[in-house]
């Protein structure tokens, strides 16, 4: 029964003929742009949160602390909701990092009278204080503290690229969801076509007493095929467009987003991919079953 | 195998309503030969409809190889037609596939299981005296071909019930002849035969009992 209802699914395919192929590029069209801005989405999830973890709060000192005022002053600043670690970077340390920095150029520095770098305190946030409400109230927080002459950095720049990465997401459902609608309707219709073709097949099937099962499934398997073959070569244009592009962008991304390299759909993601073409292409098989009967 | 007991079809359209039949009652015995005459439009087919379920009672009870027909529910329906074989006046058979193919499509449809299709199959071609055309397309049949191949596709699952309608209609007299002939013989392996024809002189020489539908009533029931 089986074979029956596969091998009669692969010939409606064939009879569907043109309508069929259309039904599956639309369908590749559809997964081709919700898997690209996908993996737009995913990399941009990984610089965010990776940019999360790297979120610093620098407190610039009106004067470098010495002795007990300095013990004083980080166990205030520990103290701070929000407050996970604090380092303190003296004017000292601060000029040799800026060496560090200036590499080559370093001897600039040997012209200066005196060193005009502040001391400052780096302050990490805690996990639930890297979004940028949480990192403006740590920054009004420190801000009010006597000894604070300045203070920078906070989550806002992250949070755009955040921002970004919903966007994409959102662009990717929106065409994603429009290009699906049509690929749905192209199965409908390359699957109606069928049945009106073979509806003495259906008159004969009905007759002997042939089951709606064994009469219907052939109709929802082929809408799957053309979704299966549709996400099938959906993924293979992006693993394609992958292996090209991202050798490309890694040294941008690396430079912009401080991503070492781009990553592909996992396994799980791929799978759900093309059980969305699969389901695709079973949803126009369902309806065109219900247009033919209505 | 047959029982109607004040069977009443109605067709409804709109504020119109067409009586079809009316207080039809009878009963076809299990191998039991029985032609249905009567004019075009006096409810033959209609009748047939009823039994097959493919249309649904007005009133009244209709028995069908066990089956209570009006009581059926729609996902019950295949149930009742696997034992039955139904042919009509067109051979419906199905153009893209040889003669063998639509026989063995019954099967297959069925669920039968696959080194049993062949022979079955070839068997009901046999039965029909259509071996030697089993490849052959529709399109290459004579009428009478046809209806022969139609009627080894009723036959071929070994149905309980034959129900034909104008099996012969589109026949010349020597053709109709003969599938009345083959419908004989099935008969007489022990399937029951309900044969509707409007054709008075055939169903004469049938010898048969007889039922004659007339403007939807039963106006004789005889032999």
């Amino acid at each position: 029964m089986l074979s029956f209802i596969v091998s009669e699914a692969f010939v409606d395919l064939r009879r569907a003929g043109r309508v069929g192929v259309s039904a599956i590029l639309l369908i590749t069209l559809s997964l081709t742009a919700l898997g690209g801005f996908w993996l737009l989405s995913l990399n941009l999830g990984r610089a965010v949160s990776q940019w999360r973890d790297r979120v610093r709060v620098v407190v610039f000192l009106r004067e470098e602390p010495t002795g007990s005022a300095l013990g004083d002053l980080i166990r205030r600043v520990e103290g701070l909701p929000g407050v996970q670690r604090v380092r303190y970077v003296s004017k000292s340390q601060a000029l040799q990092s800026l060496r560090q920095s200036l590499g080559a150029q370093a001897g600039v520095l040997e012209q200066l009278p005196r060193n005009p770098l502040p001391a400052s305190v780096e302050v990490t946030p805690d996990e639930d204080a890297t979004t940028p409400e949480a990192t403006r109230e740590l920054t009004a927080r420190l801000s009010a503290l006597p000894e604070v002459e300045d203070v920078q950095g906070g989550a806002e720049w992250v949070e755009g690229l955040a921002r970004w990465q919903r966007l994409f997401e959102i662009m990717g459902l929106g065409v994603g969801a429009v290009l699906a609608l049509a690929a749905i309707l192209t199965v409908t219709t390359a699957t109606t076509l069928v049945l009106h073709v073979r509806r003495a097949e259906t008159e004969i099937m009905r007759l002997v007493g042939a089951s709606e099962a064994v009469i219907r499934f052939p109709q929802l398997l082929q809408g799957m095929v053309q979704g299966l073959l549709g996400a099938v070569v959906a993924l293979a244009l992006l693993e394609i467009a992958y292996a090209i592009g991202a050798p490309r962008l890694e040294p941008l991304l690396n430079l912009t987003l401080g991503l070492a390299r781009a990553v592909f759909l996992s396994l799980p993601q791929i799978l759900l991919l093309i059980a969305g073409g699969a389901g695709l292409g079973a949803l126009g098989g369902l309806l065109a079953r219900g247009r033919a009967t209505a | 195998m047959i029982r109607l007991h004040h069977v009443c079809k109605v067709f409804e359209s709109g504020p119109m309503r067409l009586p079809a039949l009316s207080d039809i009652s009878f009963s076809v015995d299990k191998g039991e030969f029985v032609v249905l005459t009567g004019a075009s439009g006096a409810g033959k087919t209609t009748l047939l409809r009823l039994l097959y379920a493919d249309e649904r009672a007005t009133e009244g009870e209709i028995e069908v190889a066990g089956f209570d027909v009006r009581a059926l529910r729609r996902s019950d329906v295949p149930m009742l037609r696997r034992s039955l074989g139904i042919v009509f006046q067109d051979a419906k058979l199905l153009s893209g596939r040889t003669v063998f193919e639509n026989i063995a499509f019954v099967l297959r449809v069925l669920g039968t299981p696959r080194r049993e299709i062949t022979p079955k199959a070839f068997q009901a071609l046999k039965a029909v005296g259509l071996s030697s055309r089993a490849q052959a397309y529709p399109a290459q049949l004579s009428q009478g071909e046809a209806q022969r191949a139609a009627l080894a596709r009723a036959i071929v699952k070994s149905p309980a019930l034959l129900l034909a309608d104008e099996p012969t209609g589109n026949l010349d007299e020597a053709m109709a002849g003969e599938i009345l002939d083959l419908i004989k013989d099935i008969g007489s392996r022990g399937t029951t035969v309900l044969l509707a024809t409007h054709q008075v002189r055939l169903a004469a020489q049938l010898k048969r009992r007889t039922l004659k539908l007339g403007a939807g009533v039963l106006l004789k029931d005889e032999g």
